[in-house]
């Protein structure tokens, strides 16, 4: 059995186990493939939490919240299947209706008193992560926590392996849940993988700088890591990053560029600045309709420059002119083991995701939280949509020793405006 | 009977022709008799000529007192004839619980469950996969919702939700489709074997429709999978004793308290094969229900096994070494199983098989005991006593077990394999499950003859007859009604997990 997450003494307590699958058996020996591109994610996994009012969902019971995933398995049931390798080695999904687990949680404070902390990391409990292996055929793929706060709210937590698919299906299945739950029919046209409108290879044929080689972890998923990482979230407006930092282009570009300026100067000078990073945002020409899939951009930067020094225009600059890698990456992706988040300093833009239209009763979720499990040493940084328009929610994950000083730097180039401690 | 073998195509036929002869012969040998006796009446008459005929009329002397006498003896023996005659006992109606499909277990998820449960006894999860795979069951089988928990949670307020689901969802059912008003129970007949809490089941059936205050009710508990024949056999003689009443009878197993929580293999047994079911039977001995009523009770045969101690013991409920309680279930249930028919197809042949049968049975028997001849003993064919059979769906042992000793056809048992694919062995129910599915694929005729035949801890072997009322259209709703058209199914002897 994988590492247990543990219950502990915190306010969370209380796990009760079971399963939810699908109402309508899949014909057996249906099995279902992934691409070199969905390889390549398998060691991350996507941790989402909504956290509901008490108002909105104060009267649901738990055959409630379970119920509505049972229709979206019916026509999604390979999300509920389990792994196994062909004889060469490469994973596929066993559609055996095996299910996702469920866990029940209960925690001591009202969620008022949980959402008074402005960092959201503390959302990272209300998670139940186990990763895949080490046997695949008995992993769930996905996990579903159902916190209930002491004064009647709801808190939903995904876990979510990424090689089904990318922070965008994760809202994307909340959503369906939710419209579910509303009463209506779910339908999820089915999708093949020749549709997928992956750019042309470059054909310079060099290896992606958007990803690392790892050494093998045979079926024990877990991301392998030199350093204790650690997270800290904050809020921003929109008004401060474009009224206080003059550049042109969209604000998850500029914000990008002021917090690879702060790490590079947190880092030092010299050879130890970040000069390529990863951008992870959603693909403007996505394909129709919304799926589970991975569909995320991933494309690399790199400049010559010192990051440290520079203006924060030419940095905005040189982000605008990412490179995809995405078909890189799928031909490569099968044949080792590799890290995505984290292989260089990546900054993942989720902030046009409609997380908060998975509404209960017509509300939508008073606080989303979002990041990745398995960052890479080089750290990430995760762009999320607040419940109000105005702002966005950033969540940093670097190495425990960087992340006071990268805090200082923030605070000084005026993004974060206070800095408490602890926080 | 046995014959030298004829290998010739053309002589089976022939025997085939000969056969079916002799049984027209035997069946109807009073009315084949009466035809001479007509042709030498009709003969004795044309020879007698009229005015001879009208000669032995006259002198037969009509006294008033001969005429009233006899009169009077004629409606004192239709008398006696009528009020002994047994009351005819009908099953106006019943319908069948159909879980919720939020409590479907597919066989992966049983497995994965099983792991983690049973984490430190690796043989014992084998064991259960290995049982599974050959079971029989299908990926749509249903239990509980404490029992979907790691590890399962069951209290008794657990139990007594799953009781209140699987009993009042079927009992609101039978009250619709029968218009039966909840005031006018006579009867009240609850049998559940593992789960009997106080106040009972039938108490609590009592409190959540308000029946009558002079309801006479009953609990059965304890007796195992055949207890819903006992219940049927316990109203048909409570009806002789009431007229113009009603019973219901509710045949429910509860799975919830009864998951055994250890690993031993003997006793893991029911847990991979008991779901979730129930089912409301509605009987009556009212002349006005005898119109829309669906089937006519027409015997009902118990036979007990319990003074032999290895009929007794093969199906035991005992503490393990760990002090978990469970059942266990002994190897030899099969045959003791087979023993237990033939003591009830004893006792249950001459009753309902034609005389060709029972004569060719006699002479099997005389000739093997009499005469000493080494006859292989003849087994009566009851494929021309009964229309439809309905096997305990126990186990696909069972089926296999009784589809060989009674040499029946695979068309003869697809009601019982196929429940026990879509429904699991969901104990004394599964016979109701599987007579709702012969209904629902339409091949239910008025005048069909239905043998239900369950088995049960003790060791009991039950068996009812019917005859079917009145040809029924294949219901709407149902059970059944959303999946009998995938119905039947080829079950593979071991299912790939």
């Amino acid at each position: 059995m994988s590492q247990l997450q543990e219950e502990g003494s915190g306010p969370v307590h209380g796990f009760l186990l079971s399963t939810v699958s699908s109402t309508q058996p899949t014909e057996t020996g249906t099995t279902h493939e992934r691409t070199g591109l969905d390889l390549a994610m398998k060691l991350h996994y996507v941790k989402a939490v909504c956290i509901y009012s008490a108002e909105a969902a104060r009267e649901l019971t738990v055959m409630h919240v379970k119920g509505p995933f049972f229709p979206i398995f019916n026509q999604i049931p390979w999300i509920s299947g389990r792994l196994s390798r062909h004889d060469s080695g490469r994973p596929f999904i066993k559609c055996n209706d095996c299910g996702t687990r469920f866990v029940e949680s209960q925690c001591d404070l009202t969620e008022e008193e949980w959402l008074r902390v402005s960092d959201r990391s503390v959302d990272e409990s209300l998670v139940y992560h186990q990763p895949v292996g080490p046997e695949l055929a008995y992993s769930p793929l996905i996990y579903i926590q159902m916190t209930r706060f002491k004064c009647g709210g709801l808190a939903l937590g995904f876990s979510w392996a990424h090689i089904i698919g990318d922070a965008l299906s994760v809202s994307h299945f909340l959503n369906l849940w939710a419209r579910a739950l509303a009463g209506e029919e779910v339908y999820c046209p089915k999708t093949t993988d020749s549709e997928r409108g992956l750019p042309n290879p470059n054909p310079t044929g060099k290896e992606p700088g958007s990803i690392k080689r790892v050494d093998p972890v045979g079926d024990l998923w877990v991301a392998p890591s030199d350093s204790k990482m650690t997270t800290h979230s904050f809020n921003v407006t929109v008004k401060n990053i474009k009224t206080n930092f003059g550049a042109n282009g969209n604000e998850f570009e500029i914000l990008s560029g002021i917090i690879w300026r702060c790490i590079a100067q947190a880092r030092g000078g010299g050879g130890s600045e970040p000069v390529t990073i990863t951008i992870i945002r959603s693909d403007p020409n996505g394909l129709k309709p919304r799926a589970v899939r991975n569909s995320q951009m991933i494309s690399s930067v790199h400049v010559d420059f010192s990051v440290a020094e520079a203006k924060l225009e030419e940095i905005v600059k040189s982000i605008g002119k990412a490179t995809d890698e995405r078909s890189e990456i799928d031909e490569i992706g099968e044949s080792d083991d590799f890290i995505v988040y984290g292989a260089k300093l990546t900054f993942v833009d989720l902030s046009e995701v409609d997380f908060y239209e998975a509404k209960i009763k017509e509300t939508s979720p008073v606080s989303v939280y979002c990041n990745v499990q398995g960052i890479g040493d080089e750290g990430a940084v995760v762009v999320l949509p607040a419940a109000v328009e105005e702002e966005r929610v950033v969540t940093v994950t670097l190495p425990e020793d960087e992340m006071e000083k990268v805090k200082w730097e923030l605070k000084k180039c005026g993004l974060i405006k206070t800095l408490i401690n602890g926080e | 009977m046995s014959q030298a073998p004829m290998p010739d195509f053309s002589s089976s036929v022939k025997l085939k022709y000969v056969k079916l002869g002799y049984q027209y012969l035997v069946n109807h040998f009073l009315s084949l008799l009466l035809i001479p006796v007509m042709a030498i009446i009709a003969v004795e008459l044309l020879r007698m000529g009229p005015q001879e005929i009208l000669n032995v009329w006259n002198s037969l002397h009509f006294d008033l007192v001969q005429v009233l006498c006899s009169s009077f003896f004629v409606i004192f023996i239709s008398t006696v004839y009528f009020m002994s005659k047994p009351r005819t006992v009908y099953l106006v109606d019943y319908s069948c619980y159909k879980p919720p499909v939020m409590c479907r277990v597919p066989f992966s998820t049983f497995m994965e469950h099983s792991r983690l449960i049973l984490k430190d006894s690796p043989k014992s999860v084998e064991f259960q996969m290995r049982i599974l795979e050959r079971s029989g069951l299908g990926e749509e089988t249903c239990l509980p919702p404490a029992i979907h928990y790691i590890p399962p949670t069951p209290t008794m307020d657990e139990a007594r939700s799953e009781a209140q689901m699987v009993i009042f969802t079927a009992m609101d059912d039978l009250f619709k489709k029968t218009g039966l008003m909840p005031k006018d129970v006579d009867i009240l007949i609850v049998n559940c074997s593992l789960f009997s809490p106080t106040p009972s089941l039938s108490a609590m059936v009592i409190n959540k429709y308000k029946l009558r205050s002079n309801i006479k009710s009953f609990n059965l508990s304890g007796m195992g999978c055949s207890a819903g024949l006992i219940s049927v056999d316990l109203a048909r003689d409570l009806l002789q004793v009431h007229p113009n009443s009603n019973a219901v009878i509710v045949s429910t197993e509860i799975i919830t308290p009864n998951y055994y929580k250890g690993n031993e293999r003997a006793m893991l047994l029911p847990n991979c094969l008991f779901r979730m079911g129930s089912a409301a039977i509605l009987m009556s001995n009212r002349r006005s229900d005898r119109w829309r009523a669906k089937y006519k009770l027409c015997h009902l045969v118990r036979t007990h096994r319990g003074a032999d101690d290895k009929s007794y013991y093969c199906v035991y409920e005992q503490e393990d070494k760990e002090g978990k309680i469970g059942i266990n279930l002994s190897k030899d249930l099969m045959a003791i199983a087979g023993e237990a028919l033939k003591a009830n197809i004893t006792t249950m042949g001459p009753l309902v098989l034609p005389a060709s049968e029972q004569l060719l049975f006699l002479f099997s028997l005389i000739g093997r005991k009499i005469f000493n001849l080494k006859w292989k003993p003849y087994i009566p064919d009851f494929k021309l006593a009964f229309e439809h059979f309905c096997i305990h769906a126990g186990g696909r042992a069972v089926i296999d077990e009784l589809q060989k000793n009674l040499q029946l056809s695979g068309e003869h048992v697809e009601a019982s394999r196929m429940t026990l694919h879509r429904f699991g062995n969901t104990s004394s129910s599964s016979l109701w499950y599987e007579l709702c599915y012969i209904e629902s694929k339409g091949r239910m005729r008025r005048g069909d003859r239905v043998w239900q035949i369950a088995f049960g801890s003790g060791f009991k072997c039950n068996s009812a007859v019917w005859k079917c009322n009145r040809t029924i259209k294949t219901p709407k709703d149902g059970p059944w009604s959303d999946c009998i058209d995938r119905y039947p199914v080829f079950i593979p002897e071991v299912v790939k997990l």
